[in-house]
């Protein structure tokens, strides 16, 4: 469903409607993602789905309802379901109103019409030269390729209409050699900078170069992180940049706004037209986008509002809410780490004893607060002895405050877009002088 | 059934354009959530979602499209799109796959009610989640007080060219709240029911038997005590596990590990591979010998229970360890004909648009023969943990960390002072081998989970891991926190 069709399928439901004011999100997506283990296509899927979503207030009072289908009947049932629903909820003075005109305008490449037109073929071919490459180095691969078209549309009552129209690509391989393993991973808006040979041989390349892993011992070690895994903690840090976790006490920015607190190398913001992750130019209840700098070379510096945060504190809305109402608050989507000044291989050469970590698994909270996380390594951990990389070793469990660690830490000069099933964004790699590590693994 | 004429023309499609075999599954789901979260009505959302996927098998090779559309140009659309992404497969893949279903069923399932959601007015439900949410701020500290509630309703339909017709209408509901307490540079949050509600399958029953209200005051209280109570030492400690931590100990170090497509190697590059092998099968000693655990997606009120998997397999009751040994595996068609077994009914899709891929679904804990209270009598010195925080287990199922919301010294088989940020570790099969008691039936209960992650696509499955408190000796505890 293009933006035309989207914005015409919103206005019909702003027409039908009799609330005081509303709100309707059109979401579009066609995804398709193939996904294999063993040189072979386990699992391939091609899914085609709108989501309408209507927001209705009347008398200050606000309900939901959403539907996936577009006829006039079911249109018309979830525009009086939003409004019944309403009618249950208690009135809410503090609400903000919904949006008003906005302008905005999509960062370039967000779109590109080959990702939207590539198909099973495709993915597949790509796949294909993953396997090859398994083969080659008596590797077996998993992983998978993946392309998307989204496209989301809202319109409001007061006045809002935005569109927005993105596609997404990414492959993930893992190959597995013996009795180690390893990773890479690329996701752009353009599937034809995907290279299944270049991904599958660097993935292979660190699962030969980790063969037969020794054991160290866990405590306090110097790590390197490439950006898959420095991405995974550092997504971890995004409720703490909300407006909402400040001001009630479970960020550990709250009370610390103006300090120092990380290295004064630490900069980070929310960018959503970083070329390496463009995305939406309004946020969910639409508005338009800021680029906040959350973190000043060290320095707390803002956080990001939704409408009803800014309204709430007396603060501009720097347009980072989620689908409204909702019990999370604002929430940034876009985070960027700004790189430093050496280059990975500096990094390396500058580290006398210390481990280099390609990739973390099921890191979870341990102290929200502290910002103590918990979780593995795993997919091609290595040993740098007198700055050069050296043998594999067996994984490590780290209990780690990020905080801490950012304190001090030297960032890599080059950024990556990185991600998992929730949470996309863009990162360098990064040295933590001191990262502690609890256990170790036997493989 | 309703879409008997749409399957027709959605397998004879997939049949004409090459399958050697198709199945399609239509569904229509309704989500209706509630949340009350610091006196605000946070969301309250009633979302419906009809839609329909088709599998088809070529050559070896599995495709599967979805489509929200039931014209008969969107039929035959997705059904020839699974065809030629099964095709496209086919070309790429060195090796296959795909075992043709020969079983077929004609039958119809209910999730038995109690207690049928439609019939509580909406006014009610949102009273009732104000009024424990307004109890939890039972304390100066309670910094963001939560409650919700969570109703689903789907109706599906399964055909398959074996010559299944299943029609199946699932109820499964929960709710749950939890209190925030915020003070001296601290923040403690405090969970009920367990550590993430109370869900069943079944209907408003789930609700009732949460009972928010009765408890919130209590939860709010413990979460402000939590601020001030010392912190969990750490050392080698004997533990015992409240009945929500026991059900997560199992859904991570047992469920996932357990999973015979996981072992093959198929969630290999996201969630993992698992340190189990088919050998093993009546060779591993996975716990101590009061250890059996079994699926069992027929029992009642079972978040998972239904009468046939997402692939057409009628649910079953089968051992995954026995008396402390491993005996079997949560399963499908295609991996239990690999090692030579039936499937086990494990396979679920999470809507119409996901892919069917198994899924731990009822995986329970028999109960032991000790009273709750006297799990204590033993212990000399010991921690006693409930709720849990925090939750990693590594990508082969084998070392884990757990952190809980609460805890409380045992000395000399008596419970002493809470303490707070209690975390422990371990290696699965030790942790299991050193379990030397469990509680007996009267505090065994069916904890569900709403949120378990697996596959890509990613997708969320609703499982329950039945389990009663549980004693475990010479555990590692304190482990977050820099022991």
């Amino acid at each position: 469903m293009d933006a035309e069709a989207r914005r015409a399928l919103a206005a019909r439901i702003l027409e039908r409607s009799h609330a005081d004011a509303t709100e309707v999100t059109v979401v579009a997506n066609h995804r398709a993602l193939t996904r294999f283990t063993h040189e072979l296509i386990h699992q391939n899927v091609d899914i085609d789905d709108v989501n309408v979503r209507v927001r209705a207030v009347v008398d200050g009072r606000t309900g939901v309802a959403e539907t996936n289908r577009t006829d006039d009947d079911a249109l018309a049932e979830a525009i009086a379901r939003a409004a019944e629903i309403a009618s249950f909820v208690p009135r809410d003075d503090e609400s903000p109103p919904l949006a008003g005109p906005v302008d905005v305008r999509a960062p370039q490449a967000a779109y590109v019409a080959g990702t939207a037109a590539a198909g099973a073929e495709r993915r597949a071919q790509i796949a294909a030269r993953i396997f090859a490459q398994a083969e080659q180095h008596a590797c077996w691969s998993s992983g998978y390729v993946t392309t998307a078209t989204s496209g989301v549309t809202i319109a409001t009552s007061t006045g809002a209409h935005a569109s927005f129209d993105g596609t997404d690509a990414a492959v993930n391989v893992k190959m597995t050699a013996g009795d180690s393993t390893g990773f890479a991973e690329r996701y752009d808006s353009d599937a034809a900078v995907l290279d299944g040979d270049a991904l599958g041989a660097r993935a292979a390349g660190k699962a030969r170069a980790s063969e037969h892993p020794v054991a160290v011992e866990p405590g306090e070690w110097t790590v390197i992180l490439e950006p898959a895994a420095f991405g995974e903690l550092l997504h971890f840090l995004g409720s703490h940049f909300s407006a909402q976790s400040v001001d009630e006490g479970s960020s550990f920015l709250s009370d610390r706004l103006g300090e120092l607190v990380m290295g004064d190398n630490v900069t980070i913001r929310d960018d959503y037209t970083h070329p390496l992750h463009p995305g939406m130019p309004f946020d969910w209840e639409g508005s338009a986008k800021t680029t906040p700098t959350l973190i000043d070379a060290g320095v707390a510096r803002s956080v990001v509002l939704d409408r009803r945060w800014s309204h709430k504190l007396g603060q501009p809305n720097t347009g980072h809410g989620l689908p409204s109402p909702n019990s999370f608050g604002p929430y940034p989507l876009n985070l960027v780490v700004e790189p430093g000044s050496l280059p990975l291989e500096e990094l390396i050469a500058s580290t006398k004893r210390g481990l280099l970590i390609t990739r973390l698994w099921y890191t979870r909270i341990v102290d929200q607060r502290k910002t103590i996380l918990t979780g593995m390594t795993r997919d091609g951990t290595f040993l740098i002895e007198n700055g050069a990389v050296g043998r594999g070793v067996r994984n490590l469990r780290f209990n780690q405050s990020l905080v801490d660690a950012l304190a001090t830490c030297v960032l890599g000069d080059t950024q990556a877009r990185t991600g998992g099933y929730s949470y996309a964004c863009v990162v360098p790699p990064v040295k933590f002088e001191r990262f502690t590590f609890a256990s170790t693994t036997d493989y | 059934m309703e879409f008997s004429e749409s399957a027709d023309r959605v397998l004879d499609t997939a049949v004409a354009r090459g399958a050697v075999y198709a199945d399609v599954r239509f569904e229509r789901t309704r989500t209706e959530r509630i949340e009350v979260r610091n006196a605000d009505v946070g969301s309250m959302t009633d979302e419906r979602s009809d839609g329909f996927g088709v599998r088809a098998l070529v050559d070896g090779a599995w495709g599967f499209a979805a489509s929200a559309r039931f014209d008969d140009a969107s039929l035959d659309d997705a059904a020839a799109r699974a065809v030629a992404m099964a095709r496209a497969g086919a070309s790429a893949s060195t090796k296959r796959i795909g075992t043709i279903p020969t079983d077929a069923y004609v039958d119809h399932f209910a999730t038995p009610l109690e207690h049928d959601p439609a019939s509580v007015p909406l006014g009610a439900r949102v009273a009732l989640l104000l009024e424990a949410e307004r109890s939890l701020h039972s304390a100066p500290s309670i910094a963001v007080g939560h409650a919700w509630i969570d109703l689903w309703k789907t109706d599906k339909e399964f055909y398959s060219t074996a010559g299944s017709r299943i029609g199946q209408t699932i109820y499964q509901s929960g709710g749950g709240m939890s209190a925030l307490a915020v003070g001296e540079g601290d923040a403690q949050v405090r969970m009920w029911p367990g550590d993430r509600g109370m869900y069943f399958g079944g209907g408003w029953e789930a609700i009732e038997r949460a009972e928010l209200a009765a408890n919130a005051q209590r939860i709010g209280e413990e979460a402000h005590q939590l601020l001030a109570a010392p912190q969990c030492p750490s050392g080698t400690f004997d533990v015992i596990l409240g009945g929500s931590q026991v059900s997560l100990q199992i859904h991570e170090s047992c469920g996932h590990a357990a999973e015979l497509d996981r072992i093959m190697g198929w969630e290999a590059n996201f969630s993992g591979t698992s340190f189990l092998d088919p050998s093993e099968r009546g060779r591993l000693k996975y716990g101590s010998g009061i250890v059996t655990i079994e699926i069992d997606n027929t029992m009642p009120r079972g978040f998972a229970t239904c009468g046939y998997d997402d692939e057409g397999t009628k649910s079953v009751r089968a051992d995954v360890i026995r008396d402390g040994m491993l005996v079997g595996f949560e399963s499908s068609r295609d991996t239990a004909a690999q090692i030579g077994t039936a499937s086990t009914a494990c396979v679920r899709a999470q809507s119409w648009q996901h892919i069917p891929m198994i899924r731990m679904c009822n995986l329970n804990l028999l109960p032991g023969t000790v009273p709750f209270e006297n799990l204590f009598d033993d212990v000399r010195d010991g921690i006693y943990m409930e709720a849990n925080r925090s939750w990693s287990i590594d990508d082969r199922r084998l070392n884990f960390q757990f952190g809980c919301q609460i805890g409380w010294e045992i000395k000399h088989g008596k419970r002493g002072r809470m303490l707070k940020n209690p975390t422990y570790g371990g290696v699965t099969p030790v942790f299991w081998n050193s379990c030397d008691a469990i509680g007996d039936a009267a505090s065994w209960f069916e904890w569900g989970t709403p949120n378990c992650g697996k596959g890509e696509p990613m997708q969320t499955g609703r499982t329950t891991q039945a389990a009663a408190p549980a004693r475990f000796r010479n555990v590692a505890v304190g482990v977050g926190y820099g022991r």
